[in-house]
């Protein structure tokens, strides 16, 4: 199978992601949006390393999962820091701010 | 292979790429909003309690939308994230670490490594969020 | 690319040939790289103190291990530049992926200086009211994991503890800075913008007082900024397929035409829209940490709501280290790209010129109003960007240097002006300040008159080498609305003034707290500096000058 239709799945496992993030109103999910633009990432990583033959994208992928995985930790922890004081994790809640 | 079009057009060909991009977002907002009218004019519009329901598979709900869950679940769940990721490393550093030109230096270095994730485990363990309540 | 891969007739005959190859040892020169190194294992230290050092000690223990760390690795960079790395010996460390050069060793010293100077600030412990029982109180939540409000976080509270935490993350934070603009490869890059970000969404929510509004700042910097990031590793992955290297400099060497880009991908995939699509959205990332419009919107509610000494150090330390990351992309990538990006960068520069000066007229909180003529600098600071040339980059340098010590002055100033419920950052509570504390108010004023960019002030030097620069390099009618953007800017600045010095005192006014020695040291060091840079601004120019050139 020719690797570029790879890059098209990328292409569009990142859009369904960004588009996501846009319009969930839940943190977590917006959330696990952002990792699933990471993920696409990697994907489009992956495949370019394939078609070049060389190892470098892989390697980056290796860094986007334990970056992905540390974002995970510092934003869950943020998230969870929030619904225990408000018992809501809907990002219009979070809304002390609006002018 | 690049800026042909700057060579091919001057400055109108280099404005004429650029309309070319602003045409092409001008279409898509217009193709956005006439497939939300289209959508608009052509549906039936029949409001009703039931489709402000959460669908589940075609289940009532039971319960609200958040379901609980342990709090001290989650912080094992990012020790073990942390931790485990990080042990990707090893791997491509097992294939190649005995190979000539790496030695000691190499093996250094990833206990450095090691150490900096065990400081991290320590901090977890001090902290007391190792301790079952 | 091996020959048999390019005569092969279908793309998927393309099997690794690289893995044949024998990998080579890396060779890195920790020398070269030991300023990060020094503050990373100053981070390192603090965790340990963290885990093993008894609560009542750990205070005093991480302050002494910061600042030694601090000074550590500004002795580092200092001697680093002496010996030559900023001009003639600049290298490339660590196989390609960290540039020892003028504008990473003039950045990273000012970046070390301008963190010396936040964890001043940030290790006050006299404004908050005290009690007997617990003499220091800080800026920051007594437990951090407490629900506010809760009975959890009263108990902490009455102990008297306090998030020494905040340490070791501005170290890992300033670590991060630190690579970020010195960073010869694009992964390299990312892994910086991470590791200077993850911290400062922690510190964000770390407010004692307000801390409802802390952490909903720290979600929405968060959850932008994961969103940013995303957009950044995307544009890199299609850079990467474009260029098949990651190398800042390889990168623009398939620009340039004088290495072959994949042969197979251009066949198939557009090879330029690879190229325009991924460094549009690397650029992107960068423009989101700098916060210039339209993505921007982070910036008022996140200054607003973490705590104040976060916030100074947030606003002048994270815009030094995004616009030496954006020049080295610019300037080192994609050079060749200028006609492309230049127009783009025109556009936004006049909108966030704009959008900043005018929406922080309309502002009635300081801290809003401070962020929103962060905007605006970020618009003045892209227009030395914009202009391509020698005299832009390091009038840029300069202008960080001189922007970043009057943002975290003029923060360490409105920790001070107090009421019963913290710190009153509402406009009309500045009434009338100059009368009850001239002190004060003359320093706070003299901040704006930088920020407002008047002669004799930092700001004036600083506005005056982007604008010539600009103007060299061409983009006049940029440097015409900078202008007139100034104009409208130094009116709201004026307006302040106006307010402390000339309003009636409201009877119910917020007092100031008289400060320690640590905010003290920062806010003098602020105005010294302020004042310095305006008045004998050559030394820096001329400093600035020298570590102008990027290594490729």
């Amino acid at each position: 199978m020719n690797p570029v239709n790879y890059v098209y799945l990328a292409a569009l496992l990142f859009t369904i992601g960004a588009a996501g993030v846009l319009i969930r109103r839940n943190a977590i999910v917006v959330f696990m949006c952002v990792e699933l633009m990471l993920n696409a990432c990697n994907l489009a990583f992956v495949t370019f390393a394939r078609m070049h033959g060389g190892l470098d994208g892989q390697i980056v992928a290796f860094f986007t999962m334990v970056v992905a995985a540390a974002e995970v930790v510092v934003g869950l922890a943020i998230i969870v820091s929030v619904f225990r004081t408000r018992h809501s994790a809907s990002v219009d809640d979070a809304n002390l701010m609006k002018l | 292979m690049k800026h042909t079009l700057l060579a091919a057009g001057g400055h109108t060909g280099y404005y004429q790429a650029y309309s070319v991009l602003g045409l092409v977002a001008v279409l898509g907002v217009l193709f956005v909003a006439a497939s939300f009218a289209a959508n608009r004019l052509l549906r039936p519009d029949v409001p009703g309690a039931e489709k402000y329901t959460v669908y589940e598979c075609g289940v009532d709900p039971v319960g609200e939308g958040w379901a609980h869950t342990q709090i001290r679940y989650y912080v094992y769940a990012f020790l073990y994230v942390i931790f485990a990721v990080d042990a990707i490393y090893l791997f491509p550093w097992a294939t190649v670490f005995a190979a000539p030109g790496f030695g000691a230096t190499t093996l250094v270095e990833m206990f450095v490594f090691i150490g900096f994730l065990a400081v991290g485990l320590l901090y977890a363990w001090r902290t007391g969020v190792l301790r079952w309540i | 690319m091996s020959a048999t891969a390019v005569a092969a007739p279908a793309v998927h005959s393309l099997w690794t040939t690289a893995a044949a190859a024998p990998i080579h040892a890396p060779k890195i020169e920790y020398a070269q790289l030991s300023p990060i190194l020094v503050v990373l294992g100053a981070a390192v230290a603090g965790i340990l103190v963290e885990a093993f050092v008894p609560r009542r000690a750990r205070y005093g223990t991480q302050l002494a291990v910061t600042l030694i760390g601090l000074a550590g690795a500004f002795a580092a960079v200092v001697g680093l530049a002496a010996t030559g790395y900023a001009t003639t010996k600049a290298d490339l460390a660590a196989m390609g992926s960290i540039a020892v050069d003028g504008p990473s060793l003039f950045l990273q010293g000012t970046l070390i200086l301008v963190t010396a100077v936040g964890v001043l600030a940030i290790a006050e412990r006299g404004l908050e009211p005290q009690s007997r029982e617990v003499p220091h109180v800080d800026a920051f939540a007594p437990q951090a994991a407490a629900v506010p409000g809760s009975e959890d976080e009263k108990a902490a509270a009455r102990a008297g503890w306090s998030t020494t935490e905040v340490f070791p993350l501005t170290l890992f934070a300033l670590s991060g800075m630190l690579v970020f603009p010195a960073a010869g490869d694009l992964l390299t890059l990312f892994i910086g913008l991470e590791i200077l970000s993850l911290p400062l969404y922690l510190m964000c929510a770390l407010a004692r007082r307000r801390r409802l509004l802390s952490q909903e700042s720290a979600v929405k910097y968060f959850l932008l900024g994961a969103f940013a990031s995303a957009f950044f590793l995307f544009g890199t992955a299609l850079l990467y397929g474009y260029a098949g290297t990651l190398d800042l400099g390889g990168i623009a060497k398939v620009v340039t035409g004088d290495a072959a880009p994949n042969a197979a991908l251009n066949a198939s995939a557009h090879g330029d829209a690879l190229l325009l699509i991924g460094g549009a959205m690397i650029v992107m990332g960068l423009l989101f940490k700098v916060g210039a419009v339209p993505f921007h919107a982070w910036t008022p509610d996140v200054y607003q709501g973490a705590p104040t000494p976060i916030t100074g150090f947030m606003a002048a330390a994270t815009k030094v280290a995004a616009f030496g990351a954006l020049l080295r992309l610019l300037y080192v990538a994609l050079p060749e790209m200028r006609w492309d990006w230049r127009p783009v960068m025109w556009g936004v520069a006049i909108l966030t010129m704009a959008l900043g000066a005018i929406v922080a007229v309309t502002q009635t909180d300081v801290k809003r109003m401070l962020a929103y003529s962060s905007i605006a600098h970020a618009g003045f600071l892209l227009t030395g960007v914009i202009a391509g040339n020698k005299q832009g980059v390091s009038a840029v340098l300069f202008y960080l240097a001189a922007y970043s010590f009057v943002t975290l002055g003029a923060f360490a100033v409105v920790t001070l002006v107090r009421d019963a419920g913290g710190e009153a950052t509402h406009l009309s509570r500045w009434d009338g300040l100059g009368r009850r504390s001239p002190l004060v108010a003359v320093t706070f004023a003299l901040f704006l008159l930088a920020f407002a960019g008047i002669p004799l002030t930092s700001g004036f030097s600083g506005k005056f080498a982007v604008f010539s620069a600009a103007a060299k390099g061409g983009a006049v009618p940029l440097v015409v609305v900078g202008v007139l953007c100034s104009a409208v800017a130094a009116f709201f600045y004026v307006r302040v003034i106006v307010r402390m010095f000339f309003a009636e005192p409201r009877a119910d006014g917020p007092s100031v707290a008289v400060p320690s020695a640590l905010t003290g040291t920062a806010i003098a060091v602020g105005a010294a500096a302020t004042l310095v840079l305006g008045v004998f601004p050559q030394w820096a120019f001329d400093l600035a000058d020298k570590a102008s050139v990027f290594i490729r």
